[in-house]
């Protein structure tokens, strides 16, 4: 049964966690990303009452297990982070998650790129939008996201360039994807 | 090609990338992934906080050192959680399994032993069903050999009286007349006889057939053997009787001839009456099998005679419209019961006023 769960997608084992209350697909939920976790409360660890981590990780999945009951994720990742950030700010109660409108833009043009997937017109269309979308972007920001994508760069090879941090490059990318998508929406939405 | 090409990496911006598997993580921050693998990995780490807080935290020294046994420690609590949660759910499943089995069988017993009960019932009603009308038929085949009984006794008792009448005539004839001449008279007279017996016997038996066989044909087909088995029964009997009537007449013709005259009309009285009561009780038996139609025609045969089974029969037979939805005959019969003034006039009447 564990075998077959940890072959599941996260949208799969958090549907079973919410409707089967499947609480071994939470468990293989939380596993696939417990090191992570363990990783991002690595630095608040031992920094005042109730930090050890004893204390911290399992009440951690315990927030996560709650806000799973009741959250609707459409990612798996930004709400581990979120609820990570919740409790490092020491919110007693679990504040509600709701993904980012940006965030749901980008994730709106994910799943379009998935299903133009197996066909080639679409995927002509949408590539011919993206690309007049990328041509509307700042300078900077068309750069960044040509030479990382069509040209392949990494992250270190673009901060070389332009001589910015890997952070700030980051950012920079982040920012453009997001805004790339804002506009594809909007066109679609006009 | 070169379209393709393009047109592929441009939709890589929006492709959907898994975040670092325990793996990758410190690969990555070994770099000891390929530059294929790498570049997804940034690729992931644009949109992906979490990845990326993962490995900026990583890089630190300090927090790399702690992070395998605090990551294989989170593992291990997370799958021991699991596996009690698995074998608790296992027992669960196992013991819902258990029950879900044990009620089956017990609906299936409830279900068979209710079926084996109304299969019980239903033959017991059936078996009493069939009982019902053969005790019926039975007690009135039983009571007809009473009947047909009784008639020879009748006949016995009216023959008897004749012996009884004529036994002091003989008696009496001889004291009168010389003893020499009686004895004498008595061989011969057994001689002559035998040719008389026959012509007696032939009229007396046809005179008693002839009745007998004018009531066959009154009857209807059905009890036919019965009314035969009389006629042979009788006309047996009339046999055996007829020589000793005819003897003792012989001696005394007169009142011999009376007393034949009265016994063929008590005879057909008493058989008339034998007769009425077996066909009422056979209409009775059609009555109650439901065949209608053969008990209104006895019922009809009886009713145009008078006495206790014209009137009996006149009731029956207005039951017998009644039923069968002839509502205006069967109040004609119940008015006529009720003229009658027999005993059936109360239930008549009852059954008109519910008419």
């Amino acid at each position: 049964m564990l075998q077959q769960l940890t072959n599941l997608s996260d949208k799969e084992l958090i549907s079973r966690a919410r409707k089967l209350k499947d609480q071994e697909a939470e468990g293989v939920l939380m596993e696939r990303y417990s090191h992570l976790m363990v990783a991002v409360c690595l630095p608040y660890l031992n920094n005042g009452p109730a930090t050890t981590p004893e204390e911290v990780y399992p009440a951690l999945l315990q927030r996560l297990s709650a806000s799973l009951r009741t959250q609707t994720i459409p990612k798996a990742n930004e709400w581990i982070h979120y609820t990570i950030r919740a409790q490092q700010a020491q919110a007693e109660k679990n504040s509600p998650f709701f993904p980012s409108t940006e965030s749901r833009e980008q994730q709106q043009m994910e799943n379009k790129v998935e299903k133009a997937a197996t066909n080639l017109k679409e995927q002509q269309l949408l590539a011919a939008t993206i690309e007049s979308a990328l041509g509307k972007l700042p300078a900077e920001e068309q750069y960044f996201l040509k030479e990382f994508y069509l040209h392949a760069k990494s992250f270190a090879e673009l901060a070389a360039t332009k001589n910015y941090t890997i952070e700030k490059t980051r950012q920079i990318l982040q920012q453009a994807k997001q805004k790339m998508a804002s506009l594809l929406m909007n066109e679609t939405y006009e | 090609m070169s379209n393709l090409e393009n047109n592929e990496k441009i939709l890589k911006i929006f492709s959907n990338i898994r975040c670092l598997n325990r793996d990758q993580l410190p690969r990555y921050l070994d770099g000891r992934l390929t530059d294929v693998e790498k570049h997804l990995v940034e690729q992931h780490l644009v949109d992906c906080n979490l990845c990326f807080d993962a490995l900026q935290v990583l890089q630190q020294q300090q927090y790399r050192e702690k992070y395998q046994p605090l990551a294989t420690s989170m593992q291990q609590y997370i799958r021991s959680s699991i596996k009690r949660i698995s074998q608790v759910h296992k027992v669960e499943r196992y013991q819902r399994q258990e029950q879900k089995k044990e009620s089956f069988l017990i609906y299936f017993w409830v279900v068979a032993a209710i079926a084996i009960g109304a299969g019980v019932i239903y033959l017991v009603q059936q078996q009493v069903r069939l009982k019902s009308p053969v005790p019926k038929a039975i007690a009135s085949n039983a009571e007809l050999p009473p009947a047909q009984s009784e008639n020879p006794p009748v006949q016995a008792a009216v023959v008897v009286p004749v012996h009884a009448e004529a036994d002091p005539a003989p008696k009496t004839a001889p004291s009168t007349a010389t003893a020499p001449a009686a004895p004498s008279v008595t061989p011969i007279k057994p001689l002559e006889k035998k040719d008389s017996l026959t012509a007696a016997v032939k009229p007396p038996a046809t005179a008693l057939v002839i009745p007998l066989k004018d009531s066959a044909k009154k009857l209807p087909p059905p009890p036919p053997k019965p009314v035969e088995a009389k006629e042979t029964t009788r006309v047996a009997t009339a046999h055996k009787d007829t020589p000793t009537v005819v003897k003792k007449t012989e001696d005394k013709p007169a009142p011999a001839k009376k007393e034949k005259a009265d016994t063929p009309e008590k005879k057909p009285a008493a058989e008339a009456s034998g007769t009425d009561e077996f066909l009422y009780k056979a209409a009775q038996v059609y009555h109650h099998q439901g065949d209608l139609n053969e008990a209104i025609s006895r019922y009809k045969h009886l009713a145009e005679g008078s006495g206790k089974y014209g009137e009996l029969s006149r009731y029956q037979l207005a039951v017998c419209y009644r039923s069968k939805g002839q509502t205006g005959k069967a109040r004609r019969m119940f008015k006529e019961v009720v003229r009658m003034n027999g005993s059936m006039k109360d239930k008549a009447q009852a059954a008109l006023d519910n008419l």
